[in-house]
Formats: structure tokens, sequence, C-alpha cells
């Protein structure tokens, strides 16, 4: 408070009055943030816990979180580009019409005459893309750094859950603009999702038994895509699918918190250097008790016990990490909104097949499996790679490493082998694929049912398996054994992306470069 | 947290600059605006609306934004006068507010930047068609009909002048000008648009009667009538009706389609149905997807009608393993065969607004050559049998493909027997069957083409009184003769080699004895078949005995092939 005049002052009325006026702004702010300046170590705890949009986060922050290693930003800039698309998604809304061709041209409205609309639309597309490879970079770090472990397990399989509906929005906005990209990509996709099919006609029951049907039948309304599935896709990408993210990724982050923050080391203290010279107090004492059900109950909250805490107030230290990395995140959108376009083809043309038809990118890998078999590729393994991935926190109960990037038995060295066994063996399942076939090609008469269980996706999940149990013996270890694994898995979905994205055209042939493409 | 202040303080100042950029290119930097602004600075008189400016054309689903930056050619706008890009749009058939400007130039029209629009971008598959092969755009809704071969065209084009037609009309921007002495000229109207409403039946009788008029001293316009008019003979008339049938305001367009007519093309490519199964498709040939299509052979320009250019140079650098010969064709060939290309790219429309030409070509059964015979000729025929059935050989190492001028094959061949070998062809060679299932050709156009074919050789075919069989020689004898004098043409077991194969059950079929006897007789002349009835230096004559045993022995393998 400065030598401004209080209320209480004396004066005439006309005079409290313009001083009134004059304190407007100050006022303004003080009773914005409840706790006015945050300049105490108090004033910084109520920031955080009297605002409704802060108080997620804990009132002090241990500086192993704020380490750029330990996160890499990762979960901010899920949740970053995540907010950019809302944004920019609802924008786009005032223009766009979800209606089969005029669809089409209100995206070309959008891109060509719509004020920045080109610019929206890129950014939206970028984010959304971003958020994709946010999403998965995120899920490798967590499972690198063993951070699903006691008392993470159940946030781990909500972001399982989360995988696929990022996933879902970014399929569903791709069918959006009607044109011939987005028309065939959404048909390969419903035609994997009719794939079930394709073990029902191998064991003869899908007169009677339908599930592939019914699946693609409830996703476009039709049997093929049209206008119902396009008001499908539509309502699931502005509103079922973000309502079902908003309330999973609550749960996401009221976990992390009520979970005790980031994983950490349990030598965390000896690990970390010294505080930076202009930080604020750190904290040091272990709380006997917390002031929360910690009062009314006979419990303990994670809080409890923990020797010196090594915290700092999260106000700023974290507000600024956070903001940080959300800006980066915004930089990196327009920026590389200002430079790519995102494509826009003719109008969707039901009579004239893309060739090749790629899915989106995330999900070639898959439709590289899918050529050989639609079930296995599309449906098998993508959900036992899920299952199996939600699985990973009740499997493995050990302690050592937890926080530490490639904790646990086998440590760094053992995921790159594992990449480096996983690489092999994908780019031989690859090569022999693509130089001399598979069963149809070999045997013409193959029962189909033959080709659903030995198929190069298959094959390349057993030959990941064995290694992996291996894995588990020769280190004793369940730790090893998931690691090996998920590098395994990674190896194989980067060179199947790859493949799918870059080396394969019309009908799904292999070639070095698209300038090879029979054109005549 | 330093790290993480300065983080944001660049992510959030390099976030800002690239908004303040997006904003400037998206407004003050556009392009349209950019080029309005050129022209209102260089606008005499009143002044220029500066406003996206669009065509909308509900029935062909277009909104063409071109005017925004062509400005000049906006409806009500004048531009920069005789500016291409920004002055008004040429005369032309069509009104450009009524049916917007992507119908007819291809390209994206609700872009709004010059290489969007013009649709040199990546995902964009149907790019603007160049400006010298403008008028492939007519293609995209019209099919013209009854186009002639070249050569027939240009006998109408000479008549028409050497009849100084061009001293009253106008026609492509020549002709109707002043006469020499300064007194009159351009009496007549501008024709280089007859063909769009059909040229008057009447023409001729109309003409002549004024002249008749004017030399009885008539008010009809005078001198001209005498001077300018005089009786044309109903040949030289049909000849200059199909020549003005072809003007339709698009000059080049139909003396490409002339001349694809008079190639031969449709011998080995179909076109709307028409035509043999050897090369790929042609009728969709203009809307290829540049972005699909191999340019690697290609020198110059990426563009697909380049990339045609190119491949009629030399097809097989551009399509490594193309069948189709190098047709060694003049650079103004390849600029015409190219635009005809291009415009073979019938767009997708309704129904009720297809052009009465396109409704007949593809509903009604309209052909689009025309029917006369040496058109069919020139159409199906040409490039493997050669423009004047001389035959043709591009591959050294393969037999030539037949003589079917040579005056002694037409001594012998007999209509049905040429009816029969075109319209069934020769199952297991080139010659393919051109019956209406098959390459197309209806009956009488079958004829049409037989008849044509008699007056390249200029002769009649001999009467035969004999029966189609008649043969009855020794077929021992016959054997040892083939495998002394034949074999090494036509090949041991008579399947070919220098020679054709004569193990062809089409051939043995179709062939009566007279006609081989008569052939193995006379020899072909200009061909490596001599005649064996006289024989030659290196091969003594055979008696028509020995020939009628070599006739006997050859009709063994009707029935084995």
């Amino acid at each position: 408070m400065s030598g401004l005049p209080t209320e209480t002052d004396g004066g005439p009325a006309l005079g409290r009055f313009a001083d009134n006026l004059k304190r407007i702004p100050r006022r303004f702010l003080e009773t914005m943030f409840r706790g006015g300046r945050p300049d105490s170590d108090r004033g910084r705890s109520n920031f955080v816990f009297q605002n409704v949009f802060l108080h997620l986060h804990s009132v002090r922050t241990h500086r192993w979180s704020l380490k750029w290693s330990t996160t890499w930003g990762l979960g901010m800039i899920t949740l970053g580009s995540f907010l950019v698309t809302v944004v920019t998604g609802v924008l786009l809304m005032f223009y766009y019409k979800p209606y089969p061709d005029v669809a089409y041209q209100s995206i070309k409205d959008i891109h060509f005459v719509v004020p920045t609309g080109h610019f929206l639309r890129n950014i939206h597309r970028w984010a959304a893309n971003i958020m994709v490879v946010g999403v998965l970079l995120h899920m490798a770090r967590v499972f690198f750094t063993a951070s699903y472990r006691k008392p993470r397990e159940f946030n781990w399989v909500i972001g399982m859950l989360l995988l696929p509906v990022t996933l879902g929005l970014s399929f569903t906005g791709y069918l959006l603009p009607w044109d011939q990209l987005a028309y065939w990509a959404i048909t390969i996709g419903a035609n994997i999702a009719q794939s079930p099919r394709e073990v029902t006609d191998a064991l003869g029951i899908t007169q009677q038994f339908d599930p592939g049907g019914l699946q693609k039948l409830i996703l476009l309304g039709s049997d093929e895509v049209g206008e119902e599935a396009l008001i499908r896709f539509y309502l699931l990408h502005v509103l079922i699918l973000p309502l079902v993210l908003c309330f999973l990724v609550a749960v996401h982050f009221w976990r992390v918190r009520k979970d005790g923050g980031l994983a950490r080391p349990a030598d965390v203290d000896v690990r970390l250097p010294p505080p930076e010279r202009r930080t604020f107090p750190v904290f040091t004492e272990a709380p006997a008790k917390t002031y929360s059900l910690a009062a009314v109950v006979k419990s303990r909250t994670p809080a409890v016990g923990n020797p010196p805490e090594n915290t700092v107030p999260s106000m700023p230290h974290l507000f600024y990490a956070e903001a940080a990395v959300f800006m980066l995140t915004i930089f990196l959108c327009v920026l590389l909104s200002l430079f790519i376009d995102a494509p826009l083809k003719e109008i969707a043309n039901p009579l004239v097949p893309e060739n090749p038809a790629k899915a989106p990118w995330y999900f070639l890998g898959l439709q590289e499996l899918v050529a050989h078999s639609a079930f296995m590729g599309g449906i098998g393994i993508p959900m036992i790679t899920l299952l199996g991935l939600a699985l990973i926190p009740y499997l493995d109960r050990e302690k050592a490493g937890t926080g530490l990037w490639f904790g646990g038995s086998g440590g760094g060295r053992l995921v790159a082998m594992s990449a480096a066994y996983g690489l092999a063996a994908v780019l031989v399942v690859e090569a022999v694929a693509i130089r001399f076939g598979w069963l149809q090609q070999w045997w013409p008469g193959c029962p189909q049912l033959l080709i659903i269980l030995l198929n190069p996706g298959t094959v390349l999940t057993v030959l990941y398996g064995i290694w992996s149990v291996w894995v588990v013996k020769r280190f004793d270890s369940t730790r090893a054994g998931a690691l090996g694994l998920f590098a395994c898995f990674m190896a194989g979905f980067i060179v199947l992306t790859v493949v799918g994205t870059w080396f394969r055209g019309p009908n799904w042939e292999f070639y070095w470069s698209p300038s090879q493409w029979p054109g005549h | 947290m330093q790290a993480n202040k300065h983080l944001l303080l660049w992510s959030s100042a390099g976030s800002l600059v690239v908004l303040v950029w997006a904003a400037l290119t998206e407004t003050i930097f556009a392009e349209w605006r950019q080029s309005q602004v050129h022209v209102a600075e260089n606008l005499a008189g009143q002044p220029l609306d500066i406003q996206l400016r669009q065509i909308v054309v509900k029935e062909l689903d277009a909104t063409d934004r071109c005017i925004s930056c062509h400005v000049g050619m906006a409806p009500g706008e004048t531009g920069l006068p005789h500016d291409p890009v920004y002055g008004r749009h040429p005369a032309v058939v069509h009104e450009a507010s009524e049916m917007g400007c992507t119908a007819c130039h291809g390209g994206q029209g609700r872009a709004t930047t010059r290489d969007d629009a013009h649709g040199n971008v990546a995902h964009w598959p149907e790019p603007m068609i160049p400006p010298r092969y403008f008028y492939a755009g007519c293609g995209s809704c019209h099919t013209h009909l009854e186009v002639p071969s070249q050569s027939s065209l240009e006998v109408g084009r000479r008549l028409f002048e050497q009849y100084d037609c061009l001293a009253c009309h106008r026609i492509d921007g020549r002709g109707g000008t002043l006469r020499p002495g300064g007194a009159g000229g351009g009496e007549g109207p501008d024709i280089s648009r007859i063909g769009t409403r059909g040229v008057p039946a009447d023409w001729y009788d109309v003409h002549l009667r004024n002249r008749q008029l004017a030399a009885a001293g008539q008010p009809v316009g005078g001198l001209p009538w005498q001077v300018c008019f005089g009786e044309i003979p109903a040949d030289h008339r049909g000849a200059i009706d199909a020549y003005l049938q072809s003007r339709i305001g698009a000059p080049g367009l139909l003396e490409a389609k002339a001349l694809f007519h008079s190639l031969g093309c449709r011998g080995c490519h179909k076109e709307n149905g028409v035509g043999g199964d050897d090369g790929p498709d042609l009728s969709f040939v203009g809307t290829k997807d540049p972005g699909q299509t191999d340019f690697r052979g290609v020198r110059g320009e990426k563009t697909v009608a380049n990339w045609l250019a190119e491949h009629f140079r030399d097809p097989a650098r551009v399509v490594p393993g193309s069948q189709m010969p190098a047709l060694g064709l003049t650079e103004p060939q390849i600029e015409l065969l190219t635009l005809y290309m291009l415009s073979l790219r019938r767009t997708a429309a309704p129904e009720a607004l297809w052009p009465r030409d396109r409704v007949r070509a593809l509903r009604l059964g309209g052909r689009e050559f025309a029917r006369d015979g040496a058109t069919l000729y020139g159409t199906f025929c040409a490039a493997c049998h050669g423009p004047a059935g001389e035959g043709r050989r591009y591959d050294p190492a393969a037999a030539p493909f037949p003589a079917i001028g040579n005056p002694d094959f037409l001594a012998v061949a007999s209509d049905e027997f040429l009816v029969d070998t075109v319209t069934h062809g020769r199952p297991g060679r080139r010659m393919p069957a051109w019956g209406e299932k098959e390459g197309g050709l209806r009956p009488d156009e079958i004829r049409e083409v037989v008849a044509f074919l008699r007056t390249l050789g200029g002769v009649r075919q001999e009467p035969d009184p004999k029966p189609r069989r008649w043969a009855k020689g020794d077929v021992a004898a016959g054997q040892r003769l083939f495998a002394a004098s034949c074999a090494s043409c036509h090949g041991p077991e008579g399947r070919g080699g220098e020679g054709l194969a004569l193990r062809n059950p089409a051939l043995l079929a179709s062939a009566t004895d007279t006609y081989l006897f008569e052939t193995i007789r006379r020899g072909r002349r200009g061909t490596t078949m001599v005649a064996f009835g006289t024989g030659s230096p290196t091969q003594r004559a055979l008696s028509p005995q020995e020939i009628e045993d070599l006739v006997t022995f050859l009709r063994t393998w009707e029935g084995k092939p």
C-alpha cells in the first residue's frame, strides 16, 4: 500500500470517489487473487490453494520434478496442444458445416476466404499431431522411468485409456474435411473396424454372428462412408470425445497430485545438485502430519514421515516451468503452421479410390500389418499391446530404479540391446514379406484362419514375446522383461510406421521412393 | 528457474513474431489484394473497390475466385486494357459470368493465391491447362462429332480459300478485309464459330440465288455476289461443309482431333469405348494427376502437358517398357496431339447440363470421327498399315505389319475376305477384331473401310468363278515344296517368321483356295513375297499343279493350329 489515501480518509464525497477510481486497477488485482501479492512463503501458498485453476497443484514442488530431464515437459506439451486444438477447433466450428460436399466447400472457405482461417486450420492440425506425438512420448517417459509403480498403477491405466481417446480424436477429425485423403483414410479405418468378420468368415459363422459388421455399422451408421458417418464423426470429434478426454484428464491430474506428485528415486536427495542461487526457500522438515484427511481419520497421507523434502514453492517455480513449456508448445504449433499447410485434396469421390489409400500416419504401422491380416493388424495386435501395457504396473512389483531413466534390472544397456533386437526382427520380417511375399503367395489355397494366426504381425509379436521371456529369465526380473518388450515394440512401431508412410505406393506395393510409383 | 524463464520469454517472443507475420501475410500481403492495388493504381477513370470477388455457378458447383486477381475479367470491370492478366477476357463462345473460369481452364476456383488457384501445389490433382493449350478446356463438356481426318479437313480448307470465300467472310482472324483498290470487303459475316450452330444446309442455294438476283440487278448487295461467288461442284461443297462444321471458335482443337484421326492412334487406344486394346484407354488422359505421374524420363517442366509431349517424342524414354513406337512426329504435330490429349477430360457433370454433342456421343451413339472410309482408315488402321496402306515396321526384330494397300493383295482378296478379316481380326496376332463388341466398329463402317482400301490399291478384285474350296493336289508333294520354298520365311511349322503365320485358323477359314493360289502365283510386289508362278533368280518357277499341291498342304493345318 503506497501513499494513496485509504477509504477511511475524510474529505468530500467527490474526492473519495476520485480516489476510489484511481485505486481500481490495484484493488481489482487484490480481489482477483485473494491472498494479495505472493511475496511471502505464506502468500505463495495462498496463491496456489486459493485459486480454482492452480489448486490442482501442490503448494510445494519437489526439486526433482522440476529437473528438465525428469519429464522433458511431455505431459504439459500434450495438455498444451490439447488446449490449442480446443481453442482453434471452436473457432473452426463457426465456419465448418458437417454435411458431405458442403463440408468440403466450407473447408475451402476456411482455407481461402475466412480471415486467418487457413492459419487456424494449420494450427489445429499441427497441434493435433503434436498431441499424438506428445502422448506417445509421455507414455514412453513414464514407462522408462518406471513411474507407473505403486502408488501410481491406476493412473497408468487412466493413461492407457487416454491414448486411444487421443488417437480417436485425431482420427475422427481426419474425416471432416471430406476430401479424398479423408474419405479413403476413414474407409480404411472402417474396414479395420469390420475386420473381426475376417475371423467369422473363416469360421463360416458370419451369418449368425457378425461383430465386425456391427462395429462398422455403429461407426459409420451405414455400409459406407457417407453423411451418416460424417455427422457421427463430427459429434465424436467436437463433443463426445473431448468430454471423455476432459473427464479422464481430470482424473489423471487429480491422481498425479494425490499419488504424491511425480515419481522420484529413493535416494533423490543424494542425486540432486545444490539449489540455484536465486531459488526460493527450500523446505527441509519432515512433516509429522498434514492438515487434510489426516486430521479427521486415522490414516497417513503420502506426505507424512518423508525425510527432508527438498521442495520449493510451486509459485513461482512450477508455474514458470509449466508456462514455459506451454508457450513452447504454442510456438511450435504456430511456427509449423506458418510453413507447412494442412493438406486438402479434391472433394471426396466414392467412385475413385485413392491409390494408395493411407490411414493417418499414426495408424500406418497398423495398416502395414493390416495388409496381411486386417483382424490381427487392426484389432488383435493393438488390443494385445494395450492390454499388455495396462497390466505392466500390476506385474512389475519391483522397487529398484523407480523414477530413474531406464531404471531397474538391465538398465539402459538392456533397452539398447532390446531396441537393436526389435529393430533387427522387424526389418527381417518386413524384408521377407516384401521380397518373398507371405503365405498367400507361397500357397494360394491357404486357409484364411492360418493367415490370421501366422502373419508378419503375429510372427513379430511372438518374436518379441520370446525375447522378453528370455530377458525375464536372464535378469531374473519382471521389470527387465517389460523394458525389453517395450523397447522392441517401440522399434517395431517406428519401423512399420516409416515403411507405411514413405515406402508404400499404389496397391500397397513397396517402393524406395514415391517417384518410382507407376504413373502410366 | 532461470532456464525456464528464458524458455518462456523466447517462446513467447517467437510466437508473437510468428503471429504478427501470419496476420500481415493474411491481410496486407495477400496476393489478390496486391493485384487489385496494382490495377487500382494503374487504372484511369473510376476507382476500383478492393475486395474479394467470385463468380458462383450453382449448376456447375463452381465458386471461382479467379477474378479476385484477374480483376479485369470480373463482370462490370474493365481492368487494365490489353493486359493479359489484368485486362478483359478475350471474347469467347461462352460468357465467363455464366460459366465461371474453372469449367474451361481447370485449376482450383476457390483458391485465392496464385499457386493454389493455378493448381501447382501438392494434393491438387487438376492444375490449370497451360495457356497455349487453353482450347483443350472445351473437352471438359464437349465431345466434337464427325471430325474428319486431317487430309479431308485440309482439302476443305484449301477449297474454302480457292473459292475466295475469304473475300467476304472472316474466319479465325483471317479474311473479310478490304479488297485491293480499297472498295468493299467484309460483306459476309464472321463464320469462325459457324460449327457451333450448325452449317446452314441451304447456304449454297441462298448464295447462288443472290448471285442470280444481283446479276438481274436486284438490290441484294451488288458487285460482290457477281465477282466473288461462282458455282461449286457438289463434292467440293461437301468438303467445304466438313471444314465449316469444324469451325467452333476453338482454333487448333479440331485440327488436333483431325490429326488424331489420321495417325491411327485408335488402332491401339480406346477412347469412349471405340478403339484397340494394346495401349491404355485415353478417354480421360487429359485429367492425369501430376502427383501420380512418373516424370523421371521427362526433360523440361514437370507438367502433364510436357509429359505428353515428351512421351510423343520418345515413348520408351518416358514410360520404360512402353510398347508404343516412336512415331517420328514433327513438333507442330506433337503440339496438336498434346492439345488433343489434354482435351480428353470430360468432367463429371449432371446429364441435364450436357451439351448436345456430348449427349449424342455418349448416349445416342454419335461418332467422334467422320464416317467416310478415308477418316475411318486414318483413325483405326494408319498407325500399323501406313497412311497409304504401304505397311509399317517399327521393330526391326518383329515381322512387319502387312501392306494391305498392295495391288497384288487387293486383286485377289474379296470384299467378304476383307470385311471378315477386319471384323474378326487375326487371333494370336497383332490384328485385333474390330467388330462392334470388340473394337467398336459397326458393319457399315467396316464396309466403308474396305471400300476405301480398294481405292488405295487402285485395282478391283478379279472375278473368281471357282468355288471357295477346289484344290485337290498331293499333300506330300505340297509338304516337300513348303519345306523347300516357304519354310525359310513362314517357319517350318508355318507359324511365321519374316513372313506371316500361315497356320492361322482365322486366315485359313476366310481365305478361299483361289486367294491362296493366286497369292503364291503372283507374290506381293514390293515385299519379300516373290511371285512363285514366274520365279526369280534364286527361286525356280512353280507349275500350277505344284501351287495347287501347296494349297492342299496348307489346308491340312485347318483345325490343327
